[in-house]
């Protein structure tokens, strides 16, 4: 059974190894996957850890429906405390490694202590051992995976990897598994690193067993086929992520050197169509491929055609990449994207941190705050190729005055750079922004602001807000499980009705990652993907666990509350600019330049924002700082948390 | 609870509404559908004066690739200059 899978508790300073059962009560209050990893992170660290000291546990999971009949069940889960934000550090990335880890025997690994010397960590068929890893220190991530595999004899083996970055600290280290599946956010190889945790290897050949058979399979033809048949996944399996950016990019909504510009206008070279014909001329016409179990096969594959690294074979690049390596530093070449994407990918690093980074540094060096004494020499303007894809090396390896700051992290960097430097960061809880600008779309900015683990776009975006639909359809989403019938708006520049867009996407999101499927198979970008209705029934075939839409609801908003907790006890505070619900001062301040034609001039209105943050803890059941008000704690079952029961 | 294995979950019933072969004026107040003709590389929006370049993800799906730049960067820099700014 898929309930069946356990828990084990790996301890790296003492070598000890325990396994357990998830208790069932546990489940039907969390699920699986991020969710129940937030209930083990606010049970398995204390106040104040040392993100990168031995007291910080890394979680590592699948999610409740990893490995069974459900389609796009690919999703591994990652959470640590932070050491980019301090914060709660939560990332999530696709691939084949949590089924294989389900295969194995196991939903849910906690890491804690820290070992000697390099490890990694190697499970089979319920069995855990700790390895040697000094062999592999100093590899790629893509060398690791192949050393590893070849070490054990086995090619099948499924390795979650740091690359150098997560070896050297950076912050924003990403963990890695394939050739570009990435958890990318909030540093979580960075705590791997600290943990001298080279990898996490798999092999599983354990059945899981499903509960209804017959009717999983039948239910899942019906839920391909809503799925396969979307305009955006059609979309998506031709020209995958970067046709967000596309589309974005061309109404103005696109970060663009820094946040000076809205739109990275004659931007031809590295629109996705662009991108997509360079995967044809290197790899065929068949280049799109996918992650466990899922029919979208949204990830292409190229070789870089030119320049240093031509020939080499990458995936990707996604929107985030695009955004990174194209728009932001205002580089409008292809093979810089392809190149860019490709580096990060072998060092392990968050491509859409490291865009962001350099982009701030770009636009720092314009204004005379860094100077080339500061830069080591290095022409750090915008539009300079050679400049950006030098100074993702180096802060790989943290070469140079500045990398070296920059591999700390934005806040961190301008507290030695100085010089008002900070009010150029675009970033929230101290992590920076997707290359979104959301001064023209209030309910992502308040997305932005509010997310749990730090600006984000896949934790509460309400994507499809931009779709212009008509009310009765958004109220036929955003009215169930849960009755809604405050105000909705079909325009996205306007902010009454956002709140509860944002707090419903907050829960769809959570209840995502608990069950271990694909975004894209819900209602992220396309509005009439599977959700809440939808889920219980593949829980029940596939599990037997019974549940409804409101329960599903509920266990989401009991996730997002621990999140909530955690963050309040390392010091989140609502209008603090470093550690809060609040965004850099150019949203409310410096309207957009570029774009359609009503979207130049947009920006912000501070006091409409706040509004929106009021009414959105209301739904949370937050009070007016953002503290969760104890009849909030008594319904969700959380007054008595840390409770310890696993 | 009862599965209802038959019956339509909400986002299935909202298939219904979806459009093929449209595409959107980016411009946020102004939205116009708009109907390219089969394999058309451009399209204008007939309310707003916006343009757009446009790719054709098959036969029945088009989508905006990006606004003609030109176009573009003349209205953004004409709205600029009435509001005083650069």
């Amino acid at each position: 059974m898929a309930l069946d899978r356990k828990l084990a508790i790996i301890d790296l300073s003492t070598g000890k190894i325990e396994t357990k059962v998830i208790p069932l009560d546990l489940r039907k209050k969390f699920l699986g996957g991020r969710a129940l990893d937030a209930y083990l992170l606010y049970n398995h660290t204390k106040k104040g850890c040392d993100p990168l000291g031995p007291g910080n546990t890394l979680l590592i999971s699948g999610g409740i429906l990893t490995a069974t009949c459900a389609s796009a069940t690919a999703r591994t889960h990652f959470m640590a405390k932070s050491p980019l934000t301090g914060l709660l550090g939560s990332a999530n990335m696709g691939g084949f490694f949590a089924p294989e880890l389900a295969w194995a025997g196991f939903h849910h690994l906690v890491i804690k202590g820290k070992a000697k010397k390099p490890v990694y960590i190697y499970i089979h068929n319920g069995e855990i051992e700790i390895r040697d890893a000094a062999y592999l220190w100093g590899k790629t991530t893509t060398e690791t995976q192949w050393a590893i595999r070849e070490e054990m004899g086995d090619e099948e083996i499924k390795s979650c990897v740091i690359g150098p970055a997560g070896e050297n600290l950076v912050t924003f280290a990403n963990i890695m598994t394939g050739i570009k599946n990435a958890a990318g956010r909030t540093g979580m190889g960075c705590v791997m690193g600290s943990k001298n945790l080279k990898a996490v290897a798999v092999r599983g050949t354990m059945d899981v067993k499903i509960a209804h058979p017959v009717e999983a399979l039948e239910f899942n033809k019906r839920f391909i086929e809503q799925i396969t048949s979307a305009k955006v996944n059609q979309t998506q399996g031709v020209l995958g992520t970067p046709f967000i950016w596309g589309a974005t990019n061309s109404w103005g909504g696109v970060r663009t050197r820094n946040f000076q510009y809205n739109q990275c206008e004659d931007s031809d070279d590295i629109e996705p169509e662009r991108i997509d014909e360079i995967c044809t001329e290197t790899m065929g016409p068949h280049h799109m491929t996918g992650c466990f179990g899922c029919q979208v096969h949204c990830r292409a594959q190229y070789k870089i055609p030119s320049g240093l690294y031509a020939g080499k074979y990458d995936e990707g690049p996604e929107y985030t990449s695009l955004g990174a390596f194209g728009g932001e530093p205002d580089c409008k070449s292809a093979v810089t994207v392809l190149t860019g994407n490709h580096l990060v990918n072998q060092y392990g690093m968050d491509n859409l941190e490291i865009g962001s980074l350099i982009a701030w540094a770009m636009e720092l060096y314009e204004k005379g705050i860094l100077t080339s004494k500061q830069t080591d020499g290095l022409d750090l303007k915008f539009g300079n190729d050679e400049a950006l894809l030098e100074m993702i090396t180096r802060i790989c390896y943290r070469k140079g005055w500045l990398a070296d700051a920059l591999a700390d992290g934005g806040i961190p960097a301008s507290e030695k750079i100085g010089k008002k430097s900070f009010d150029y960061l675009i970033q929230v809880k101290g992590m920076n922004n997707l290359h979104s600008d959301e001064r023209g779309t209030p309910a992502l900015a308040l997305n932005s602001a509010t997310a749990s683990r730090g600006s984000d776009h896949l934790r509460s975006r309400p994507a499809i807000d931009l779709y212009h639909l008509p009310e009765k359809v958004l109220r036929r989403i955003y009215g169930n499980p849960v009755p809604y019938d405050g105000p909705l708006s079909s325009d996205h520049t306007e902010y009454k009705g956002k709140p509860w867009q944002v707090f419903w996407q907050e829960n769809c999101y959570m209840a995502v990652d608990a069950l271990g499927i694909c975004k894209y198979h819900t209602v992220f970008l396309g509005a009439t993907l599977p959700n809440f209705d939808d889920w219980p029934k593949v829980i029940y075939y596939n599990t037997g666990l019974e549940m409804t839409p409101q329960e599903i609801f509920e266990i989401a908003e009991r996730s997002n509350m621990v999140e909530r907790m955690f963050n309040l006890r390392e010091g989140l505070t609502r209008d603090d600019l470093k550690k809060g619900d609040m965004l850099n001062h150019r949203y409310f301040d410096e309207p957009c330049r570029r774009g359609a034609l009503d979207v130049v001039g947009a920006k912000i209105d501070k006091k409409k924002f706040m509004k929106m943050v009021d009414e959105l803890y209301e739904f949370k059941g937050l009070d007016k700082k953002g503290i969760p008000k104890p009849e909030t704690l008594k319904r969700l079952g959380l007054n008595k948390e840390p409770s310890h029961q696993l | 609870m009862t599965i209802d294995a038959d019956k339509l979950s909400g986002a299935e019933s909202l298939r219904a509404t979806r459009s093929y072969g449209k595409i959107r004026c980016h411009n946020p107040t102004c939205m116009e559908r708009m109907v390219p003709e089969p394999g058309a590389k451009h399209a204008k929006c007939p309310t707003c004066a916006m343009e757009y370049r446009i790719y054709w993800v098959n036969s029945t799906l088009p989508r905006v690739r990006g606004p003609v730049w030109e176009v573009n960067r003349k209205l953004a820099e004409e709205k600029l200059a009435k509001m005083g700014g650069k």
